[in-house]
């Protein structure tokens, strides 16, 4: 029932335009992430979403009921801040109760439901105490459980996770994934960290400068990027790109590298427009799925060229190879079964011929 | 359409400010440069007297008691200064010796507490020529002292400045401090490594650090200065004479005494004029620092 | 073998800086110290003449020398100045000043605080576009001159039939301390964080209850600064209470000034100074009690924008 639904969104600060004719559509008990890089207009749209932020031309529904005139206490949803946004000079308990003073609830059923929040995210035993005497997860906590006492149907999550340490946002990241599958609402969650829009999202849309770059499942946005620069901004260490030429003979068709001289067989990739003979295109590898060393797989193209340098992170060692130009080739493999080469060494490596994404040079899409 | 009490409710809210911001400065401020065009004596008139449009102003600037006002609002705006000195030099002490720091610090900022008028009462009883310090003077011997300043025109003044330094000089004393803790204390440890001489970091870092801290002292000084009123009334009453009169005191003394309400209307919109001479640098410093600082941020 | 460098280390950074500690008392220490004691004396010798005057008799006065204690201590000139000293024509003390005084602080304190910290926090929390351009009218207005608006508004309180009393006393000083207490509260308020203001907006979305029970509870800091800055002001005003009071309902200071200024025959200075300490002593106990948010205060008074 609560779909979310925005139509034609147009947002301006002064002359600068923010958003430009952006439609998105919500589901139902859907988790969807909005991923971008700061500045990309999430948090925005967000805020319009929740009323704290005017649309300049446009529409905004929850459940087919128009929002967008709205004051945000009525538009039915709950939101989770950045910094929790808990209120100082109130208990926790006071806290959760003041989200529900916009619904006239009687006594106990505002008690009822404080007692449910406080059960579900284990904050019963801080309930009198005051946001100063409380962790950072604690806060967040109790944050949470400010937004789930309204007892809406959509919740939105403003970068919740980015003031915690790297553990306890792994903790929380859980957590909010537990209570979705519990309570089966609807959230939109806006985050700049990929590792937790694709361990959380049903959906994530890729946004930069304003314009939601593609909208799609995790798995489908790791695989099939939409274009260059989804390519680039999902994955770690990010995705090497290189300019090339295609040539094409018969039914084999290749693409060069020019400063390194390697060919890249592209004869398995599903094209959708397959391109023509001597057309420039930029063919993505990622640094994960080269291999090291001999392999029986069927390869596209092996790189011989010198080590520049390797970094090693526990299990995985990213080795980068100089190809002739500025950005170096970053390749990642597991270190406890190859021997890591040393500077200046050049051992051959390889890329499957089913794992390639290539893009249009010019309108930098996905072909 | 109902209304959006989100966008209604601030608005009621600032309705009384925004009324008496109209009303009783915009307003009365209008009506007291109107009033200073018309022949208004002891009740307002408000027919503009177009035959001598500035016939009030033309017997200001006759005036002499406006003339020895706007000399002495001079002569008190130096003499005053030497608090924001005093007090720079106070506070660079207190910050170097820390010792004692809250002790001096309450003990320089109380006579801000006291008011003008028991200020002025107090200082004229250790003017007091029979009585005060001028007497304990003659009886350690020194007979040739002469304290007596408010007794004679031309000291008079300088009875005025001095109790005037005693009751700011924590004042500024406080509003340097407040600017010299803001300096970096990188700044002191660089300097003591690079073994910069004392006159030389103060003259030559500190005090340039410290320039719209002595800039604002300054302006708020004369702003202050330019409304000099009670402290002269308890002290000396204006006199001798006329000799220690300000603008402010001329305006009320106009109003009050002669009862002239136009030609006290035309010294007040001399006094708004003065006002607005010294508020200009204020206004543009503020802009030129606030847009400064968004630069920074961005 | 380290324990005992560290302790070797540690013993000689006591020598050293106990060393240092001695080379700065006996050196530049000595001059600031001396600078500034005299400076103190200064400060407080007013202070303390007035004591002393106000203790002594008359007699002892006669004989000159300020500066002496008393030789014998008398509080009679106390009891004069409380309650049997003439101001002008009536012979009843300061007393009545200082309970007039009273009664005109309350309402100026509570119109003041009330209308400047909620446009404070209208122009501070709330998105009104043209809250920039009042906020420099109101830095403006603070900085006018009590004299240019000091006419027209003993006009307009005659023809509203409010001159003379408490309330006209009450009403003008709460005017003119509105512009500075306004920026005070909006520079206090825009310090809180956006989130919070936003999330009680989606929580509740009312003007006055989000001000009521999420903003005031956080103000108790400024409240007390403002609540000094007022007390001090009003108190220690003298014009606005000569000229809107009327006879019976003029405050302590003016008092205070007929009193000393317009006295007939014999002059008691012991009773003027005590007049003068009683008039003072309100607004000094406020200083000496909460001094630290009395300079905080001041400052805020001073720099803003």
């Amino acid at each position: 029932m609560p779909q979310v639904e925005f139509s034609n969104i147009v947002k301006r600060f002064g002359r600068v335009t923010v958003l430009e004719d952006l439609s998105l559509t919500v589901q139902d008990g859907e988790f969807l992430v909005l991923l971008g890089p700061s500045g990309c207009g999430k948090t925005t749209l967000l805020n319009m979403l929740a009323g704290l932020q005017d649309v300049t031309e446009g529409t905004i529904t929850i459940g087919g009921r128009d929002v967008t005139d709205l004051d945000p206490k009525d538009r039915g949803l709950a939101m989770v801040f950045q910094s929790y946004a808990l209120y100082p000079t109130k208990t926790v308990r006071g806290n959760l109760k003041f989200g529900l003073s916009a619904q006239k609830l009687d006594r106990a059923e505002i008690e009822r439901r404080v007692t449910w929040a406080a059960g579900l995210l284990q904050i019963d035993q801080l309930l009198d105490r005051k946001p100063a005497q409380l962790s950072g997860g604690q806060r967040q906590r109790v944050a949470i459980g400010r937004a789930l006492v309204k007892n809406v149907d959509v919740f939105l999550f403003d970068e919740p996770l980015s003031n915690l340490d790297a553990k306890l946002r792994t903790e929380m990241r859980l957590e909010i994934k537990r209570l979705h599958q519990e309570l089966e609402k609807t959230i939109v969650f806006v985050t700049h960290d990929q590792v937790e829009a694709m361990t959380m999202a049903h959906r994530i849309a890729v946004m930069n400068g304003g314009v939601i770059q593609q909208i799609d499942t995790p798995d489908e946005i790791y695989e099939r990027p939409a274009n260059l620069f989804v390519a680039r901004f999902i994955g770690s260490p990010a995705m090497n790109t290189l300019a090339a030429r295609i040539e094409t003979s018969g039914q084999a068709i290749a693409a060069i590298h020019g400063p390194s001289g390697v060919r890249m067989d592209l004869s398995d990739y599903a094209f959708r427009t397959p391109p023509k003979h001597g057309d420039t295109v930029v063919v993505g590898l990622r640094p994960e799925h080269f291999i090291v060393g001999e392999t029986a797989e069927p390869t596209g193209a092996v790189f011989t060229l010198p080590v520049r340098y390797t970094e090693k992170t526990g299990s995985d060692v990213t080795m980068f190879l100089d190809n002739g130009e500025k950005d170096l080739i970053s390749v990642r493999f597991d270190h406890k079964h190859h021997h890591v080469p040393i500077t200046g060494e050049a051992p051959p490596v390889w890329f499957p011929k089913d794992r390639f994404d290539v893009f249009d040079a010019a309108s930098e899409r996905r072909i | 359409m109902a209304i959006r009490w989100s966008w209604a409710s601030p608005r009621l809210a600032l309705v009384p400010a925004v009324s008496v911001t109209l009303v009783a400065f915009f307003g009365a401020i209008l009506w007291t440069i109107w009033v200073s065009f018309t022949r208004s004596r002891r009740f307002p008139e408000y027919a503009i007297d177009f035959e001598d449009l500035t016939r009030q102003y033309d017997r200001l600037f006759g005036d002499n008691a406006w003339a020895t006002s706007l000399e002495n609002v001079v002569i008190l705006a130096l003499g005053s200064g030497l608090a924001i000195v005093f007090g720079f030099i106070l506070a660079a002490m207190i910050e170097r010796e820390k010792r004692g720091e809250g002790f001096f610090r309450t003990l320089f900022l109380y006579p801000l507490a006291v008011s003008f008028i028991v200020t002025g009462l107090v200082w004229r009883w250790l003017f007091n020529p029979d009585l005060g310090i001028e007497n304990f003077l003659h009886q350690l011997g020194w007979e040739s002292a002469d304290f007596n300043w408010l007794g004679d025109r031309r000291t008079a003044m300088y009875g005025v400045i001095l109790a005037s330094i005693w009751h700011g000089l924590g004042f500024y004393m406080a509003l340097m401090l407040a600017g010299l803790k803001s300096i970096n204390t990188e700044i002191w440890s660089a300097a003591r490594l690079d073994g910069v001489s004392f006159w030389r970091l103060y003259a030559e870092i500190i005090i340039p650090m410290l320039k719209f801290t002595f800039l604002t002292c300054a302006i708020l000084l004369s702003l202050g200065v330019v409304k000099t009123y009670d402290i002269v009334l308890a002290m000396t009453g204006g006199g001798p004479g006329t000799s220690t009169w300000t603008p402010a005191y001329f305006v009320v003394n106009s109003f009050q005494s002669r009862g002239n309400i136009g030609f006290a209307s035309a010294a007040a919109v001399m006094m708004l004029v003065m006002t607005l001479v010294i508020f200009l640098p204020l206004v543009l410093i503020t802009a030129w620092q606030a847009r400064r600082r968004e630069a920074r941020v961005q | 073998m380290s324990t005992q460098a560290t302790t070797a280390a540690t013993a000689a950074a006591g020598v050293r800086s106990k060393a240092r500690k001695k080379k700065r008392i006996s050196g530049s220490s000595i001059t600031i110290m001396v600078f500034l004691t005299m400076c103190a004396a200064f400060v407080s010798v007013p202070l303390y003449v007035v004591i002393v005057t106000s203790f002594k008799t008359m007699d002892q006065i006669a004989l000159g020398d300020v500066f002496a204690l008393p030789t014998t201590w008398t509080i009679e000139p106390w009891i004069t100045a409380w309650s049997e000293v003439c101001a002008g024509m009536t012979c009843e003390g300061v007393s009545h000043g200082f309970w007039t005084s009273m009664k005109i602080l309350f309402p100026s304190l509570i119109l003041s605080i009330g209308v400047s910290s909620v446009t404070g926090y209208a122009l501070a929390l709330w998105k009104i576009r043209w809250a920039g351009t009042f906020l420099f009218v109101l830095f403006l207005c603070a900085f006018v001159p009590f004299q240019i608006i000091m006419i027209p508004l003993v006009v307009l309180n005659s023809s509203i039939g409010l001159f003379g009393s408490i309330w006209a006393v009450a009403i003008v000083h709460s005017i003119l301390a509105m512009p500075l207490l306004t920026l005070i509260f909006r520079n206090f308020y825009k310090d809180v964080p956006e989130e919070i203001v936003n999330a009680a907006i989606m929580d509740c979305g009312s003007f006055w209850r989000i001000f009521i029970e999420i903003i005031l509870p956080m103000s108790a800091n400024i409240m007390i600064v403002v609540l000094i800055l007022m007390i001090t002001t009003v108190w220690n005003d003298y014009l606005i209470g000569l000229t809107f009071g009327g006879v019976g309902t003029q405050p302590m200071t003016v008092i205070l000034a007929n009193t000393v200024i317009t006295s007939f025959g014999a002059v008691k200075y012991n009773v003027d100074m005590a007049a003068a300490l009683l008039t003072a002593i309100p607004p000094l106990v406020v200083y000496f009690a909460l001094g630290k948010f009395f300079v905080q205060g001041i400052t805020a008074g001073a720099i803003k924008g």
